[in-house]
């Protein structure tokens, strides 16, 4: 048996090289079903993990979604991170975690340099939670949010239980079926993590999540982080439910933390022992003397005392303080009226996908830096420390 | 697949013997470059798990033990370098030739590494996910440990002899046809054989500590 990944030309003979290649050509390999079995219909979204459609199985009419495996440093062989994600969907199989078909690849022909490219094949999701919340026509009610709410944190009670982090929490990542299930997904920066021993800190790299929800520990350089970055994250989606968009738009890691430190106080060691340890602490400014004021500015758009109270305790400064998703599911906020209610009805009124990708230019939010390519974004103000910027945080 | 092996070596013993020439390649290799325990087992485990699926004859066996060693440093979060891999293997391979130089066969052999991964990944369908023995192992050592008297324990190589019949065990495809559990408490069983150990109250017991361990293991499982 041979394989058509193989481009190695022998040094025998050229011609001998061609046959083998044309031999490839035809070859049928077993192991890895050809993409071209699925109709791409449109581009649905584009970011640094490389290009996602839209597809359709020619036989059964199923609708999946392909995302393209970028191969970028083909010299270090498949990507660790496309690995990871492959090995982590396959991990976690739930409800509340988008569900990972198969992986597909291109035939290698001479057009791409007899190197294939890999697929991963998604069951398809009609809206994605920033492209929902874009869009004035959308309206969440009190119960709808809630449920929206309590999917997302089933889904980050799962993963953590199996020790997963998702390390990318950003609405665009949450998406949605016409059914109105919750799916996370997007684990292109996840991992696995371990409670460390006292003994032996871990060393997880602190360049994940986009910056608007970058919680304060990473943003000060925290290696040995764990399940309560992801809440942070939770958060700041949950205050977007209201707000309609992300709640915290800094445009560097210094701006994030001024913004961070206006709405919820300064950091200090009096109310997060052991911040003083992080690496970046004394390096950065971090303004002084703020007031911790969750509750009041989010009250302008959080009318229910219990989704105050549960903000509150997500966008908590110290990691270890911050509530966990299981806590967070036994909320006062999940068991008052209005229960959570099904989102079914209210997204059947919607009969167009929603995508933040495809969301028409006048409501898309400025480009989201992204983990890994910080610093200033086009059509961004510098940083100011001085916190000027109260009326672009709301 | 373009061969690096014709100047490797001829795949011309029987093919049990190719695969424990080339597995112990891999945890010679794994040893000098320090690779975790976790990372060593999941090569092997990869290696014969493709030649599962695999006509031995139609692959360069070398090749396939050092990507399987690449692969398994990815998944196993232990990164290794390729460049270290085809030294290495070339060492381990070629003990008497001079390490190579950064030239055309260095190149190939490292392009072969990279392609020879995506056969790989194919082949086993991009299921890389293996359950090792090894934390079970060290799991019902210490039970067992706990459970005799310390001065045998003291007298004993127990734990390395465990960890060396673990290691052997990898040698032949045969360690992908057991549960993990089974094969750590098989272990600890061998290895009490040998130096003729028995556990205290055995002959009295209900049950046999072996049976036990994996009782309480099912139990566990079940439960969850």
């Amino acid at each position: 048996m041979n394989t058509s990944t193989s481009t190695n030309v022998s040094s025998s003979s050229v011609s001998h090289a061609q046959q083998v290649m044309n031999k490839l050509e035809d070859f049928d390999f077993p192991y890895c079903d050809e993409v071209t079995k699925y109709e791409k219909l449109a581009k649905i979204g584009q970011g640094t993990f490389g290009e996602v459609f839209k597809a359709k199985h020619r036989q059964t009419k199923k609708v999946v979604a392909l995302k393209k495996v970028l191969m970028e440093n083909e010299k270090e062989g498949f990507p660790i991170t496309a690995l990871r994600e492959i090995k982590i969907l396959q991990l976690l199989n739930h409800e509340n975690v988008v569900n990972l078909i198969e992986i597909c690849r291109t035939k290698a022909t001479p057009f791409n340099r007899y190197k294939a490219t890999f697929y991963l094949v998604f069951d398809f999701c009609e809206h994605d939670l920033a492209g929902l919340l874009s869009n004035v026509n959308v309206k969440f009610s009190l119960g709808e949010i809630k449920k929206v709410m309590q999917q997302l944190l089933n889904g980050l009670y799962f993963i953590h239980s199996n020790k997963i982090l998702h390390r990318d929490m950003k609405a665009a990542n949450i998406l949605i079926t016409k059914n109105g299930v919750l799916k996370l997904a997007d684990f292109g920066l996840a991992r696995a993590f371990s409670i460390s021993k006292t003994s032996q800190p871990n060393r997880y790299t602190n360049r994940v999540v986009t910056l608007w929800y970058r919680p304060p520990e990473l943003l000060l350089g925290e290696r040995n982080y764990g399940p309560p970055v992801d809440m942070w994250g939770a958060g700041c989606i949950m205050a977007e439910m209201w707000t309609r968009s992300p709640i915290m738009q800094g445009s560097t890691e210094q701006h994030q933390l001024t913004l961070i430190s206006q709405l919820c106080g300064s950091i200090s060691p009096e109310t997060w022992p052991g911040v003083e340890k992080l690496e970046f602490y004394n390096k950065l400014d971090l303004p002084k003397g703020q007031k911790r004021k969750v509750k009041e500015r989010l009250r302008a758009y959080v009318k229910d005392p219990y989704a105050l109270d549960l903000l509150d305790k997500l966008l908590t400064l110290d990691p270890n303080k911050r509530i966990d998703s299981d806590n967070a599911l036994n909320h006062d906020f999940f068991w008052t009226d209005p229960m959570p209610c099904e989102l079914a009805k209210m997204l059947s009124q919607h009969t167009q996908s929603m995508f933040e990708y495809l969301a028409p230019p006048r409501r898309r939010v400025v480009q989201q830096p992204h983990a890994g390519q910080p610093g200033h974004q086009k059509g961004m103000q510098p940083s100011a420390a001085d916190g000027q910027y109260h009326d672009r945080v709301f | 697949m373009a061969s690096l092996s014709s100047n490797w070596v001829r795949n011309d013993s029987s093919p049990r013997v190719v695969d424990f020439k080339a597995v112990r390649c891999i945890f010679e290799s794994g040893i000098k470059l320090e690779a975790k325990p976790q990372a060593v087992a999941m090569a092997a485990t990869l290696y014969h798990r493709f030649f599962e699926e695999c006509n031995p004859e139609d692959y360069d066996h070398y090749l396939i033990a050092a990507t399987c060693l690449y692969l398994a440093g990815k998944v196993e979060e232990n990164h290794l370098k390729i460049r270290d891999i085809v030294n290495v293997f070339h060492k381990a391979i070629h003990p008497k030739l001079e390490p190579l130089d950064l030239a055309e066969e260095y190149w190939l052999l490292r392009d072969s590494i990279v392609q020879c991964e995506l056969l790989l990944l194919r082949v086993l369908k991009f299921q890389v996910s293996v359950d090792h023995p090894h934390r079970y192992l060290l799991h019902y050592l210490k039970s067992v440990q706990d459970w005799m008297a310390p001065d045998i324990i003291a007298k004993l190589p127990l734990f390395r002899t465990c960890w060396s019949l673990l290691c052997d065990f990898y040698h032949l495809p045969s360690c992908l046809c057991y549960k993990p559990q089974h094969v750590a408490v098989a272990i600890i069983y061998l290895a009490l054989e040998c130096y003729g150990v028995t556990v205290p109250y055995n002959s009295d017991a209900v049950l046999q500590w072996h049976e036990v361990n994996i009782y309480v293991f099912y139990h566990n499982f079940i439960s969850m």
